[in-house]
């Protein structure tokens, strides 16, 4: 059985985690990707870890490696004229083009939709953009950590206990996988509409945006009530925090009534439980640093497994706070067969986080690890549009490719 | 004028809380037709939840943290406790294209309405449960709400201060990352679908979507059998890469909030050299202690506090024009007045303004993307509990006024 998007050829030019995301979620699903990288150096994301044995090496970046399955890979200089007619005629062959060639470097190229409809006049493509393409921000420089506090996450984030300390940014890079995932589902749309119109389209996608969409009720606080979030959000609820047992941390979260009151009961009905700064939620929150020292030092004589699963038995969401050697071990992962296991000739055999959901019919599947640097350039270049082998080593001797 | 891209796609949405919203939001957004099944008997924790105009609770209406999530919705009220109520579901689910639900695993076969009932009567339908820990596997029963998402992802545990403890990521960040993916999945669903005529079931687990965006954490592990360090706001590639204080706001936003901070970040030592011209120190760029990226990373408390040192004397948006115009990438730490104010989002659109019943026009969060050949539109604000009752019931479930009205009067469209 084919996956979901088995019919859809995708070209991408992608640098570290937006674009590259997003063609991963679509190559996932069974679309055929040609990942282009620059000659030489490659996508940036090869020169960040994790390696395998800390041996920095750009065919054994983790981050690469994840971001990269399922994908045929070539080189291409777009910024050379014959690279870019190149570009032309493997767009010419896809569906769809997704990139985060920033606006600048757009203008420089000259990439923009109009000349790529050209080559293709049914060609979907995507730009995912830090500040989009239009407006005073358009040009500006920007790295992950620059778009996760542009887009108002990373003021809601800190310790408020040690206000000379900065508001706190998310591990990971964020802002690039929302940019790749909102990207996903407008290029998946626009796919889906051209099967209705027959046309294709430009689908421009500010990470910015993405980013600024996603702050649970904390923007509205202020169109709503003049009131600003920040530092671990504007909590309006309790006990909703990690807290600290014998073996490591476990994170409490009563959201609604019943769930407080069956943590109440699992701790053996204490009397300060009654009192009145804790009779709902809202004000248990507005009392937290009462009711913290309070629940301390019961949680203190836990074990994060059994809490959790006593918790859970009595239906309160309670979570540990997992380490990656949790994640690993979880029966439950290891149950749903999440982590796949994953070859590649360089970098050799790890595990990796899998599929995101299990589709009944159409599968998620690892059909191939993320390509070396040019790994299919003879493939597709030769085979696929034909160049004669004297072309190639002339393109390649111009360091076109 | 060219339709959205899912115009004409129907979605039966027993969704509530954020990740499942934050889905059929989505949809919403490309032009489907969203119908929200509500019940006043237990309605969304969202309707119940700050903020509120005034903060005054005194409507299941006027929550802001719905209003945002819902917009583009209808809202169709249903009491389940009533047979009645649970036929009309079924009409709706005979006429969707998708059913969608972020329950635990098994509570809506317990309602009545599982995958293996929806198949008998809508063979083609796409369904998705976007549950906490997914259908399989032996935790798929636990419950979980988007809060405690964040720890169990392993995120907490990446997330923190050199030297702190695990810190959360300020929101329930794996839920709208769920819902998300989850119309991704919806989307691809139908293509296949539209290709082939065959519906399916999708299985998604939030747990699984957050670890999706954690690689390289994880892979740490599974390379080097280590656990990562928690390195606040730093970059193992990148220094300086951080968060830096700006001049205080000269007076207080409702006797709150002065602090305000500025994010600078050089990827490589050309840039670095940029940055130590734009704060007038151009000899840094070649100082022993700072010329390499080597050298930064061993000096980096030292080359903060001299970034900190400029910055703090400055407003945020005068050191965001000056290192841009140097070529350096720095951006404000945006706050909800600074991005309600943002000239680039107000230039781009972003924000919508919809007249809603109860709350009037507010400034709400927009749609991410721009689809040149298909447009995407806010049109509605979200909708009252119940609001579209009457027009879903008369019209696309084929009741008579007469036939509401009874199901009304016994409670069943509570």
């Amino acid at each position: 059985m084919a996956g979901a998007l088995s019919s859809l050829k995708i070209v991408e030019v992608g640098e570290m985690v937006s674009a590259p995301y997003c063609s991963k979620l679509l190559a996932d699903m069974g679309a055929e990707v040609v990942k282009i990288e620059r000659p030489g150096a490659g996508d940036r994301a090869r020169t960040r870890g994790p390696y395998p044995g800390d041996i920095v090496h750009p065919e054994k970046s983790g981050l690469f490696l994840y971001l990269n399955t399922n994908k045929r890979g070539v080189t291409l200089d777009i910024t050379q004229p014959e690279g870019f007619a190149i570009l032309e005629k493997l767009v010419a062959d896809a569906d769809i083009l997704i990139h985060n060639v920033a606006p600048p470097d757009m203008d420089r190229v000259g990439l923009s939709y109009e000349r790529m409809r050209r080559a293709n006049p049914k060609l979907i493509m995507t730009s995912i953009l830090p500040f989009g393409l239009t407006g005073p921000y358009r040009n500006y420089r920007a790295e992950d950590l620059t778009i996760w506090c542009a887009g108002g996450i990373c003021v809601l984030n800190g310790a408020p206990q040690f206000p000379q300390l900065p508001p706190l940014k998310t591990a990971g890079q964020q802002a690039g996988h929302q940019g790749g995932a909102h990207g996903a589902v407008a290029t998946v749309a626009a796919a889906f509409a051209q099967l209705r119109d027959g046309a294709g389209q430009h689908v421009e996608v500010s990470i910015q945006e993405s980013v600024a969409s996603i702050p649970e009720m904390t923007f509205e606080y202020w169109p709503y009530m003049k009131m600003l979030a920040t530092r671990w959000g504007q909590k309006p609820l309790a006990p909703v925090a990690p807290m600290e047992c014998k073996d490591g941390y476990i994170f409490l979260c009563c959201i609604e009534e019943h769930q407080w009151r069956n943590f109440v009961d699992i701790m053996g009905n204490p009397e300060w439980a009654e009192e009145e700064i804790f009779k709902d939620r809202l004000v248990r929150a507005v009392n937290w640093d009462a009711l913290k020292v309070l629940l301390e030092p019961w949680v203190a004589q836990q074990t994060v497994l059994d809490l959790y699963q006593k918790a859970q038995a009595r239906r309160v969401p309670f979570a540990p706070v997992s380490t990656m050697g949790d994640l690993l071990s979880s029966e439950h992962l290891k149950a749903r067969g999440f982590f796949v296991e994953i070859a590649q000739p360089v970098a050799g055999t790890h595990l990796y986080p899998g599929a995101p959901l299990k589709y009944a019919r159409t599968p998620w599947e690892i059909r191939r690890p993320a390509p070396t640097l040019g790994q299919h350039n003879a493939e597709v270049f030769g085979k696929q549009l034909g160049l004669s082998q004297a072309r190639l080593d002339e393109l390649k001797r111009k360091g076109v490719i | 004028m060219a339709k959205p891209p899912l115009s004409g796609i129907r979605v039966c949405d027993f969704t509530w809380v954020w990740a499942g919203p934050y889905c059929t939001l989505q949809l919403a957004y490309l032009g489907a037709e969203v119908i929200r099944i509500e019940t006043r008997t237990r309605p969304c924790v969202t309707r119940m939840l700050p903020p509120w105009p005034d903060a005054v609770f005194d409507s299941l209406n006027k929550s802001g943290y719905f209003n945002q999530y819902n917009q583009n919705k209808k809202s169709l009220s249903l009491n389940f406790k009533h047979p009645e109520a649970k036929e009309a579901a079924w009409r709706l689910i005979k006429q969707s294209d998708v059913v969608i639900n972020n329950f635990a695993a098994g509570v809506l076969d317990k309602m009545g309405f599982g995958y293996e009932e929806v198949k008998k009567v809508n063979p083609n339908a796409i369904m998705i449960t976007l549950s906490g820990y997914g259908d399989t596997g032996p935790y798929s029963h636990y419950v979980s709400y988007g809060p405690a998402q964040v720890p169990l992802s392993g995120l907490s545990a990446l997330t923190g201060y050199k030297g702190f403890p695990p810190m959360h990521a300020g929101f329930s960040y794996a839920d709208p990352n769920a819902g998300v993916h989850g119309a991704f999945a919806v989307i691809s669903a139908l293509l296949h679908r539209a290709k082939t005529g065959e519906g399916q079931y999708i299985d998604m687990s939030q747990w699984e979507c957050a670890m999706d965006v954690l690689a390289e954490g994880i892979l740490e592990y599974t390379m080097n059998g280590r656990e990562p360090e928690r390195v606040g706001n730093r970059d193992p590639e990148m220094a300086p890469h951080g968060i830096f204080r700006c001049l205080d706001l000269p007076e207080k936003i409702l006797d709150q909030i002065v602090d305000q901070w500025v994010s600078i970040i050089c990827a490589d030592d050309a840039e670095w050299a940029r940055l130590a011209r734009a704060i007038g120190k151009p000899e840094l760029a070649n100082d022993s202690r700072f010329a390499t990226l080597a050298a930064r990373k061993l000096n980096e408390d030292a080359l903060e506090a001299i970034v900190t040192q400029w910055t703090a004397t400055r407003k945020v948006a005068d050191v965001v024009t000056a290192l841009q115009a140097a070529g350096v990438a720095a951006g404000a730490c945006a706050d909800a007045k600074y991005l309600s104010e943002d000239p680039h989002l107000a230039e781009r659109e972003y924000w919508v303004y919809r007249e809603h019943p109860e709350v009037g026009k507010r400034q709400h969060c927009g749609i991410p993307w721009r689809m040149s050949g298909t447009p995407c539109e806010v049109k509605t604000a979200a909708p009252t509990l119940g609001q579209h009752t009457n027009e879903v019931m008369t019209g696309l479930l084929g009741y008579s006024a007469a036939e509401v009205e009874a199901m009304r009067a016994k409670g069943a469209l509570d």
